[in-house]
């Protein structure tokens, strides 16, 4: 090949018509529908393994659990989520991945413990349910005890949705209930199939990236 | 439907977990009789009423537990973390 060619990734996710944002294919559709749902999987995933309640526990500020939006200098503002017991997923702007890695590791550098730090972004995909009616839409396909008092605002759990295996995050955007759904990229297409066929009673879009909604949002 | 409450993850459906049998403790190869090796692997006591079992949170926090289960009634009466079974407050430490 002569002419150089620049990579353009793309999410499991079939869409059409699509525009490129930041090097991924992504959905040109624009929604102004209240319920929708977003194809996120351009965000940069970043997977942390760590002994769980120690030292990298306190350096992230993250438990298990829970999520926080967390500066780390030059990768951007992250979306820190306590996925699992010792595991923290961190989510960033697109083509972030591997500052985010740089500066998780730097991070965690100090903490003496056994850390890895691993660029997901590829191998997984993510969306956003976002509209009042999302925990109707979740309740169709997922056990999960959705009111406010037992799964607030910043709860990250993993659990079956649609008997897919997938990391549930509430981080609702301007005081509307928002849910980010993380899985396994081989699962992206069907957990997206169940839940548009869940959501289409409740007038459920597909809309276009949406990205990350910043902290003074 | 049968609920286990995962020490980690709250109460959780069954389907979430994947059942690995009678929880007990493995013989070391070393030192067991072939006799003996084919008792723990194949020679179960199957009891009517409480057992003690264990079950992975493959859906959820992917941890191993150690639940008493009655194989009658399906009730729970304990489900700890099998790691933290020593140390049984490092589970709240990590909150
Ligand atoms: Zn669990």
């Amino acid at each position: 090949m002569s002419e150089e060619t620049v990579p353009l990734a793309r999410s499991p996710i079939a869409t059409d018509p699509t525009v490129v944002v930041a090097g991924w294919e992504v959905c040109a559709r624009v929604s102004t529908a209240p319920l929708t749902l977003s194809d996120e999987t351009p965000l940069a995933k970043v997977l942390v393994r760590a002994p769980f309640g120690g030292a990298a526990r306190d350096a992230l500020g993250v438990s298990f659990g829970r999520t926080a939006r967390v500066g780390l200098g030059t990768a951007g503002e992250v979306l820190l989520v306590g996925s699992a017991p010792g595991e923290w997923l961190a989510l960033g702007a697109p083509g972030t991945a591997a500052a985010i890695r740089a500066a998780l590791e730097e991070r965690l550098a100090g903490t003496g413990e056994f850390v890895s730090v691993l660029d997901l972004t590829h191998g997984r995909a993510l969306v956003r349910l976002h509209g009042a009616a999302a925990p109707v839409v979740l309740a169709g396909v997922c056990g999960i005890d959705l009111a406010d008092h037992v799964t607030p605002d910043g709860t990250a759990l993993r659990t079956s949705v649609a008997a897919v295996v997938t990391d549930l995050v509430r981080d609702d955007d301007g005081g509307v209930r928002s849910y980010l759904l993380h899985c396994e990229r081989s699962s992206g297409q069907y957990l997206v199939d169940a839940l548009r066929d869940a959501g289409s009673p409740s007038g459920l879009e597909v809309t276009g990236f949406r990205g990350l909604v910043p902290s003074s949002a | 439907m049968m609920l286990l409450p995962c020490p980690w993850c709250g109460p959780r459906h069954a389907g979430e977990f994947r059942f690995h049998g009678a929880a007990g403790t493995r013989p070391d190869p070393a030192t067991t009789t072939p006799e003996q090796w084919r008792r723990y692997l194949y020679v179960h006591d199957n009891p009517r009423g409480w057992q003690t079992e264990s079950w992975y949170h493959s859906a959820g926090c992917r941890r191993f537990l150690t639940v008493e289960r009655n194989t009658l009634t399906h009730e729970v009466r304990s489900a700890r973390d099998t790691q933290l079974d020593a140390a049984p407050n490092a589970a709240e430490d990590a909150r």
